[in-house]
């Protein structure tokens, strides 16, 4: 369904860290929310992900290390049927197989606790929790900056094949324009707590209205910085 | 000249380095690039003398590292400094510790060259931005003039922006000062974009050293094909049609 979330906004000692926002999604959308640090990133998802559970929609959240969503004295079975449990499903081994299939995971030994696997499989396991309850919309927090590279690749990359032709919309917040280029269709960019800009990929890329925009564009990629 | 000869690590029973011999000359640049766990930090701790070699040397110019007086920035900028202190302070450390005589006038023109505001030296670590506080420890790395710099995933904390620039300045030092850099970094477009020599460190063992150019047009070793797609697919690199 589409997802719609209106006057959204966050203070924190009175001041305010995210102005009045109107975010939008459609089914399938693949969205990239891009800014500075302390832009207001990382707020605008944790507001969006209370604000559409508010309006009864499924959002499954994604932080940036699996260290913020995996217990260190629990197996990684035990996060599993927990968050089964709290999307009200009953255990289904069934459907376990086939997100551990499609994030490679299969082979993880679910006895063992965070620590006994790798960094990338706690993110594929932390990301394939995320889609147990098939949510509307699934918002990564910097979903590759804690990874290795080619860990990091590759868990986008099969993120995005079990995407493909599903309903759930993605947020993808991250700092890197060049990985955000290369994953969504559309870009919104934040700068001081505000949406300023927001326009499919290619029309963004070609034409940045914005300074915010225009400083990422500038800076996307390494081997063509301006001097 | 920094040479490192046919160096190996041992920690308990495992070995975290191989066998690993380069050399880096002044004013040159070399990137090492490698998964988390493959020895890179464990490389720079073993130039530093932190870590005792099991086998093999490092040198400067023929003499032990140490005399040289080697800097390292450190990946996290704020967790680099004390917290207690100003910053002004732990910026002339270096200078304090190697009892040199470095006048205002350093400071001054460190300052201008790595856009750092004079007056946020009086504050604490905690009281600047992380760009600002890495721009520092830079210039705490720079302040006593070392023939060599060691840099730990110096852009790492960074947003795309700052990196970008912060690189920028860290080339631009490098230019006026002439010291030596090596960069541990798993970013392959900062490598590539920066470094004349990039290392693939695996399992504590240099996979291959090439020119930054010849290593992303044709990587010599499977694992250096996996790490320069990996790039690609992130975006950190773009391929040239």
């Amino acid at each position: 369904m589409t997802l719609h979330v209106r006057g959204l906004s966050a203070e924190r000692s009175g001041q305010i860290i995210l102005h009045p926002t109107n975010v939008d999604f459609k089914p399938g959308e693949r969205v990239g929310l891009v800014g500075a640090s302390g832009s207001g990133k990382s707020t605008l998802g944790h507001e969006l992900v209370d604000a559409l559970r508010t309006q009864g929609a499924s959002v499954a959240h994604v932080p940036q290390s699996p260290d913020e969503a995996l217990d260190p004295l629990r197996s990684m079975a035990f996060h599993w049927r927990e968050a089964e449990k709290a999307l009200g499903l009953a255990l289904d081994n069934e459907r376990r197989e086939m997100l551990f299939n499609a994030l490679r995971i299969e082979k993880g030994d679910l006895r063992k606790r965070p620590w006994g696997w790798s960094r990338g499989m706690q993110q594929r396991f932390v990301t394939a929790m995320a889609l147990i309850g098939v949510p509307d919309l699934l918002v990564m927090d910097e979903p590759t900056s804690a990874l290795d590279p080619v860990v990091a690749a590759g868990t986008m990359d099969l993120l995005e094949d079990y995407l493909k032709d599903r309903q759930t919309a993605l947020l993808l917040i991250t700092h890197d324009l060049g990985l955000a280029a290369r994953r969504v269709s559309r870009l919104m960019v934040m700068e001081a707590g505000r949406i300023v800009e927001d326009a499919p990929t290619q029309q963004f890329l070609a034409s940045p209205k914005t300074r915010a925009a225009k400083a990422l564009c500038a800076h996307r990629n390494w081997l063509e910085l301006p001097c | 000249m920094l040479t490192v000869d046919n160096i190996s690590v041992r920690r308990g029973v495992s070995t975290t380095l191989q066998e690993v011999s380069f050399s880096l000359d002044p004013g040159r640049t070399l990137a090492v690039v490698g998964e988390s766990g493959a020895g890179k930090s464990t490389l720079i701790n073993a130039i530093l003398g932190l870590v005792q070699c099991s086998v093999g040397s490092v040198s400067w110019n023929g003499a032990p590292v140490s005399q040289c007086r080697p800097a390292l920035v450190m990946q996290e900028p704020r967790a680099a400094f004390n917290p207690r202190l100003s910053l002004r302070r732990s910026v002339m450390e270096p200078v304090v510790a190697q009892n040199l005589a470095v006048g205002s006038d350093r400071l001054a023109t460190l300052c201008r060259a790595l856009e750092v505001q004079p007056d946020l030296l009086d504050r604490r670590p905690d009281q600047v931005s992380i760009g600002q506080a890495q721009r520092m420890g830079i210039l705490r790395a720079l302040i006593a003039a070392p023939p060599l710099v060691l840099f730990d995933e110096p852009l790492s904390a960074l947003d795309a922006v700052t990196q970008k620039h912060t690189a920028r300045l860290i080339a631009d030092m490098q230019e006026q000062e002439g010291f030596a850099a090596l960069i541990v970094t798993h970013d392959l477009g900062y490598a590539a974009a920066f470094a004349d020599e990039i290392a693939v460190l695996r399992a504590g063992r240099i996979e291959e050293i090439a020119t930054a150019q010849s290593f992303v047009e044709a990587p010599q070793t499977e694992y250096g094909r996996m790490l320069r797609d990996a790039a690609f697919a992130l975006g950190a690199l773009e391929r040239v049609a």
